[in-house]
C-alpha cells in the first residue's frame, strides 16, 4: 500500500466483450499464414465460455464468450492470462489461427499475478507446435505484439514507454509492470510481447494505444516457485508510507546522513493476526537490501527506478520474508517482516470472488447480498463515480472485528407481505432481530428468532430509513414462495458458508 | 419511504436528481423605460440591481471581482422592499429603480433569511415612495388558479408580466443554501433570470415571490408561497432573524401492515413515524424513536407522513416550519401503543451551516508558515473545484455532509482543512499542497480553527507537526525559520492579517 494514485485499468479488459469465433471460422481449413512466422507455431487462440452473474439479480446467470490468446511455453503448456478464465464452462484451443477447435483444461490459474495455464488431451494440437522461451526484455529492444487475427498472424511494433509499479488486473497487488504503446487494436490479454525472438511478457490491458503488460521475469520467477511447490500466491507491504521528501521530517525523526528512506504513516492490523511489525514513524532505509529513496523507489537491477511496492513480489511469495532497515526511535534496526497473502476477502468491501457464485438470501421478497465490487460494479465502466456514494465510502472504511463485511438490503420484491416498503433499496443492513449482521448467514440465523412474532431490521445511518418490520413465521414462508414463483426465482437463497 | 424532515439535503449520493434548481438573478441592463401608463401594482414593482462581491473560498483574504446582477422586488407595508436573499447577497452597492423613474436609488439590507431566500431592504430617500402604494399580501393561492408575475426579467429593459396557472404545491429544496426544504408552489408562468424577488400576484394581492426555475423542467417555475414569507415577516418583528425550527428528526410512514401492527397502530392510515433522532438539532429530548406522530398543532399526519395542507398533501415537516422559534407546539403521539399529548419546544438548528452555501459572513483562515488553514464548507470545495458528489473526495464530502448524523460520535464541530500551500522555502518540500483535511497538529485533534491557531502557538519544541486524514500522511515545518517565513509570506502573497478567527 502506498499514498500514489494507482492506475485502475482493470476494466478495460474485464468489459470488453469478444467477439466469439464463429462457426465459419471451424468449417474453413486452416490456412497459411500471410506472414510467414516462427511465432505461427508458438501462439495460440483460445475461446472461453464462462457464467457471467448478474448482481442486482444473483440468482440469474447469463453466458458470456471472449476469445484471447495465448502462447506455448513447454511440452502440452499453453500460457495465457486469467482475466476471462473465471467462472468458465469450456476452454477450447485452436492453432494457426483457422480450423479446428481442440477442449481445453485448465492445470492452473492465479489471479493474484493474472495467469493461467492451459493443456490439450488432444495429441493433434500440439503437433507442429512449438514452446518459446521467456525473456524479460531489455530497454532499448524492439518490441512487437502479436496473435491470431482472421487466420493470419498480426506482428505490430511496439513501442516501450517504461517499467511501473501498478495494481495487478484481478487482485489489489501492486507489482512491476511494463508499459508500452502501440497501433494495435481490441487486446484481450495474453498476447505475447516479443523481444528479440523472445516472449517479454503478456499483454494484461490496452487503453487506447498504452498496453500494460506483465514482464516475463515475475511469470517465469512465479512459474518457477509453482513448480518446486514454493508458489503460495502473492504477498504484499500491509502498510501505509509516504514519500520523505520533506527533509525536515526525516530531520523531526533524527534520522542521521544522507537523506533516505520513506515514513511509515499507518500500520492496520494484519489480516492474519500474525504480529504487525511495522510502526508509525518507522522510517524504511532499505527492503532485502535494496535501498530506498525519498520517494519510495528503489533501483532494481532490471527494471530501472521502481516503487517499492515491487518488493513484496520480486521473488518472493506470501508467507516469504522480507528483511527491511528500518530507522525507530533514533536507532537503525533489522526487522524481519512474514508477507501476508492477498485475500480477496480481506477488505470490508470484498473485491472479487472468483469462481463462486454470488451470494443472496431473499426473505418475503426482501433480497439481502454481501457489498462487494462486483455488486458497485452494476453500476456500470464508471462505477466509482456513479455507485451510491455511501456504499463507495464503505470501501474505504477498515475491516474490524466486529464488522469485518457488510450486507445490503439489495432490493425489494414487491409482494403484499412487504407492502409499504416497495420503494426501499440500497440499505446496508446493521441488526436483524437485535444481533449484529456482517454476513448472509447471520441474518439466516436471526431470523431463527424472532421478536414477539416479527422480524425487525435495522440499518446503517443513512438517509433512508433506519429501521423496518415484517411478520415472522408462517406469512414470512408463504410470501417468499409466492415471490420465488412470481418473479422466477429457483433458490431462495445462495450461501457462500 | 422516508423524509428527512429538518436535515434536508440535496444529492444525498443515492438518487441523482434529474433536475437541477437554478436560481433566477439575472444580469439585464437597464436604460430609461419610456413612458406609458401604469396600473398600481406595476408601481410598487422594483428593479433590484446588486453589485456583490464574494470572498475567494480557497483563498479567504482575497475578493472576488464584483459581479453586477439584477433582479426585483417590490413596495411592502412598513417602507419596505422585499426580494430574494441571493438577489442581495453579499452586496457592496444595492441600487434599486422604479417603473419608469430614471433615478437610482441607495438601498439596504435590513432583514436577510439565507434559509428560506428572502430580505427586507430599506431605502433612505422617502422621494423613492412617493405616488407607491404597498402591495398587499393574499393567501396561499389555489392550484389551477390563475396568477401573473411582475418583475424585470432579462431578455428586454421593461417591466414584464407573465400569467400563468399555479400547477402544484409541496415541499421543494431551497437552492439557495441547497440544504434547506421549504413549501414552494409551481407555476407555469414563465419565470426567467431577473424575476427573481418579484411579486406573484392574483387579485391584486401578492400571492408569491418569485424565486427559482429548475433545469430539464419546462413551464416550470417556483415561488415561495404567502405562509413562508408571512413566517419571515413576523419572525423579524422583534428586530431579529431566527429562522425556522428544525425538530431533528427522520419521518418514515407507516403504511406497512406489518409495522402498524408491531406498534399496535389502528388501521386507520394515521401517522408517521419517527424513524430516527439526528443527533443534531434535537434537543429536546421529547420525541423518541419509535414514535409514530398523529398530529402536530392543527393537523393530522398520514400515514404517508404527510399532512393536509389547505388542500394540498405536503410534508409533515411543513407542520414544524409553520411554527416560530420558541414557539411550543402541541402534538399527539403513539407511544408504546397508546395515544399521548406532548408539548414540543420549537427550536432553531444552524449547526450544520457549513453543509450549505453560505453568504455575509467572511470565510474564516489562519496562515502559518504559507499553510492556509479553513474551516471545511460547501464553499470551499465549490471554490477549490471538488465535486460535491465525486466519491474521489470521499472523506472531505462525507466529513461535511454525513459523519455529523451518521457518525456524532467522530465528527468535529468544524472540520479544518489546508485549503492550500503558499509556496516559499519552508515549505517547498511538502508533498501534501492543500486540498486537505487536517486530523491533528502537534498532536492536538482539531475540532475547530481555534484549535489549530492554539496547537501551533503553544508549541515550544523544534517541528510544527501536521496530520491529515486519511491514513494519517504527515508533514513537519521547523520553527526555527518560521517567525521571518511568516513575515515574508504575508507581504510576498499580499495577505492582510495571518487569521480571520
Amino acid at each position: 500500500m502506498n499514498l500514489r494514485p494507482v492506475i485502475f485499468a482493470a476494466a478495460a479488459l474485464a468489459l470488453a466483450i469478444a467477439a466469439a469465433p464463429t462457426a465459419r471460422a471451424q468449417s474453413q481449413p486452416a490456412q497459411t499464414p500471410a506472414v510467414e512466422s516462427p511465432w505461427t507455431r508458438s501462439i495460440v487462440t483460445l475461446e472461453v465460455a464462462r457464467k457471467q452473474y448478474d448482481f442486482l439479480q444473483p440468482w440469474n446467470t447469463r453466458n458470456r464468450s471472449a476469445v484471447k490468446t495465448g502462447i506455448v511455453i513447454g511440452p502440452r503448456e499453453v500460457l495465457t492470462t486469467a482475466a476471462e478464465m473465471f467462472d468458465r464452462t469450456l476452454v477450447r484451443l485452436q492453432k494457426d489461427g483457422a480450423g479446428e477447435w481442440w477442449v481445453g483444461e485448465v492445470t492452473w490459474v492465479d489471479y493474484h499475478a493474472n495467469l493461467a495455464l492451459v493443456t490439450t488431451e488432444a495429441a493433434a494440437f500440439w503437433e507442429g507446435l512449438e514452446p518459446v522461451e521467456l525473456r524479460t526484455a531489455a530497454a532499448d529492444a524492439a518490441l512487437q505484439i502479436a496473435r491470431w487475427r482472421q487466420g493470419n498472424l498480426e506482428l505490430r511494433r511496439a513501442e516501450f514507454t517504461c517499467y511501473v509499479v501498478r495494481e495487478a488486473e484481478l487482485s489489489g497487488i501492486n507489482h512491476v509492470m511494463l508499459a508500452c504503446d502501440s497501433d494495435i487494436v481490441g487486446l484481450n490479454g495474453g498476447e505475447p510481447l516479443i523481444a528479440n525472438g523472445h516472449c517479454a511478457g503478456l499483454v494484461t490491458t490496452q487503453s487506447g494505444r498504452a498496453c500494460t503488460v506483465t514482464p516475463a521475469s515475475l511469470i517465469r520467477s512465479i512459474l518457477e516457485a509453482r513448480r518446486q511447490g514454493a508458489y503460495r500466491g502473492l504477498g504484499y507491504f500491509h502498510w501505509f508510507w509516504q514519500p520523505a521528501v520533506n527533509l525536515d521530517s526525516l530531520a523531526r525523526l533524527k534520522l542521521p546522513g544522507r537523506p533516505r528512506g520513506v515514513i511509515v504513516i499507518e500500520v492496520p492490523e494484519r489480516p492474519d493476526g500474525a504480529p504487525t511489525v511495522m510502526k508509525v514513524g518507522d522510517i524504511i532505509l532499505s527492503i532485502d537490501g535494496f535501498e530506498v529513496d525519498t520517494s519510495g523507489n528503489y533501483r532494481d537491477p532490471e527494471f530501472g527506478r521502481i516503487l517499492i511496492e515491487n518488493l513484496s513480489t520480486r521473488g518472493k511469495w506470501a508467507g516469504d520474508e522480507s528483511r527491511l532497515r528500518v530507522w525507530r526511535d533514533g536507532q537503525e534496526l533489522e526487522v524481519a517482516y512474514r508477507l501476508p497473502k492477498y485475500e480477496f476477502t480481506n477488505a470490508l468491501v470484498p473485491a472479487a470472488r472468483y469462481d463462486t457464485p454470488p451470494e443472496y438470501l431473499i426473505v418475503g421478497g426482501l433480497v439481502f447480498v454481501p457489498l462487494t465490487d462486483e455488486f458497485l460494479q452494476s453500476w456500470g465502466p464508471e462505477w466509482k463515480r456513479k455507485a451510491p456514494f455511501r456504499l463507495l465510502y464503505y470501501r474505504n472504511q477498515p475491516r474490524t472485528r466486529e464488522q469485518p463485511a457488510l450486507i445490503l438490503l439489495s432490493q425489494m420484491l414487491p409482494d403484499p407481505y412487504n407492502i409499504g416498503y416497495q420503494d426501499q433499496r440500497l440499505l446496508v443492513v446493521q441488526k436483524v432481530n437485535g444481533q449484529p449482521i456482517s454476513r448472509l448467514s447471520q441474518i439466516q440465523q436471526a431470523l431463527q428468532q424472532p421478536v414477539q412474532g416479527y422480524h425487525q431490521f435495522e440499518f446503517m445511518p443513512g438517509d433512508a430509513i433506519k429501521r423496518l418490520v415484517v411478520k415472522a413465521g408462517e406469512e414470512e414462508t408463504e410470501a417468499t414462495a409466492r415471490v420465488l414463483k412470481r418473479y422466477g426465482i429457483r433458490e431462495a437463497r445462495r450461501l457462500a458458508d | 419511504m422516508s423524509w428527512n424532515t429538518d436535515l434536508d439535503r440535496f444529492g444525498d449520493g443515492v438518487h441523482v436528481p434529474a433536475v437541477r434548481v437554478h436560481q433566477l438573478l439575472g444580469l439585464a441592463l437597464l436604460t430609461l423605460a419610456a413612458a406609458s401608463p401604469a396600473a398600481e401594482t406595476e408601481l410598487s414593482v422594483v428593479q433590484v440591481i446588486n453589485f456583490g462581491q464574494q470572498p475567494a473560498w480557497d483563498a479567504p483574504w482575497r475578493f472576488e471581482t464584483v459581479q453586477r446582477g439584477s433582479g426585483s422586488g417590490f413596495v411592502i407595508k412598513g417602507k419596505r422592499i422585499m426580494t430574494n436573499a441571493h438577489v442581495v447577497s453579499w452586496a457592496r452597492q444595492i441600487i434599486v429603480r422604479r417603473y419608469q423613474d430614471p433615478r437610482p436609488y441607495l438601498a439596504e439590507v435590513e432583514f436577510i433569511a439565507h434559509d428560506c431566500d428572502l430580505a427586507v431592504l430599506r431605502i433612505k430617500d422617502e422621494r423613492f415612495f412617493e405616488e407607491i402604494e404597498p402591495l398587499e399580501f393574499g393567501g396561499l393561492p389555489k392550484v389551477r388558479s390563475t396568477v401573473v408575475t411582475y418583475g424585470y426579467p432579462a431578455g428586454g429593459e421593461e417591466i414584464s408580466y407573465t400569467r400563468g396557472v399555479v400547477s402544484r404545491i409541496e415541499r421543494q429544496p431551497y437552492s439557495h443554501t441547497g440544504i434547506r426544504h421549504f413549501l414552494a408552489c409551481q407555476t407555469d408562468a414563465a419565470i426567467n433570470p431577473g424575476n427573481s424577488g418579484g411579486p406573484v400576484v392574483q387579485e391584486d394581492r401578492v400571492v408569491g415571490v418569485a424565486f427559482q426555475g429548475m433545469q430539464g423542467l419546462e413551464n416550470a417555475g417556483f415561488f415561495i408561497p404567502p405562509p413562508i414569507i408571512q413566517h419571515f415577516l413576523k419572525d423579524i418583528e422583534d428586530g431579529r432573524y431566527d429562522g425556522f425550527p428544525r425538530v431533528g428528526i427522520q419521518l418514515a410512514g407507516t403504511q406497512s401492515p406489518a409495522y402498524r401492527s408491531w406498534l399496535k397502530l389502528p388501521d386507520n392510515g394515521t401517522g408517521a413515524r419517527v424513524d430516527r433522532l439526528l443527533p443534531i438539532c434535537n434537543k429536546s429530548g421529547v420525541l423518541l424513536e419509535e414514535d409514530v406522530l398523529l398530529r402536530i398543532g392543527d393537523y393530522p399526519v398520514a400515514s404517508d407522513a404527510t399532512i393536509l395542507f389547505e388542500g394540498n398533501r405536503v410534508s409533515a415537516g411543513v407542520a414544524f416550519q409553520l411554527a416560530q422559534v420558541g414557539d411550543t407546539l402541541p402534538i399527539q403521539v403513539w407511544r408504546d401503543g397508546k395515544e399521548i399529548s406532548l408539548q414540543l419546544p420549537m427550536e432553531a438548528c444552524e449547526v450544520d451551516r457549513a453543509a450549505g452555501f453560505q453568504y455575509d459572513v467572511l470565510p474564516r483562515y489562519f496562515v502559518h508558515g504559507g499553510l492556509v488553514f479553513t474551516p471545511l464548507s460547501l464553499d470551499f470545495l465549490r471554490a477549490a473545484g471538488i465535486d460535491a458528489a465525486d466519491p474521489g473526495q470521499g472523506e472531505l464530502i462525507y466529513e461535511l455532509r454525513m459523519r455529523p448524523t451518521d457518525d456524532p460520535r467522530n465528527a468535529r464541530p468544524e472540520p479544518v482543512v489546508l485549503a492550500t500551500v503558499l509556496p516559499h522555502e519552508i515549505n517547498a518540500n511538502w508533498s501534501v499542497r492543500g486540498r486537505a483535511m487536517v486530523d491533528r497538529i502537534n498532536g492536538v485533534r482539531i475540532e475547530k480553527l481555534e484549535d489549530v491557531v492554539r496547537a501551533f502557538e503553544q508549541n515550544r519544541s523544534d517541528f510544527d507537526v501536521v496530520e491529515f486524514v486519511p491514513h494519517h500522511a504527515v508533514e513537519t515545518l521547523p520553527r526555527a525559520k518560521l517567525a521571518g517565513a511568516n513575515t515574508e509570506i504575508l507581504s510576498n502573497y499580499g495577505i492582510p492579517s495571518d487569521r480571520r478567527l
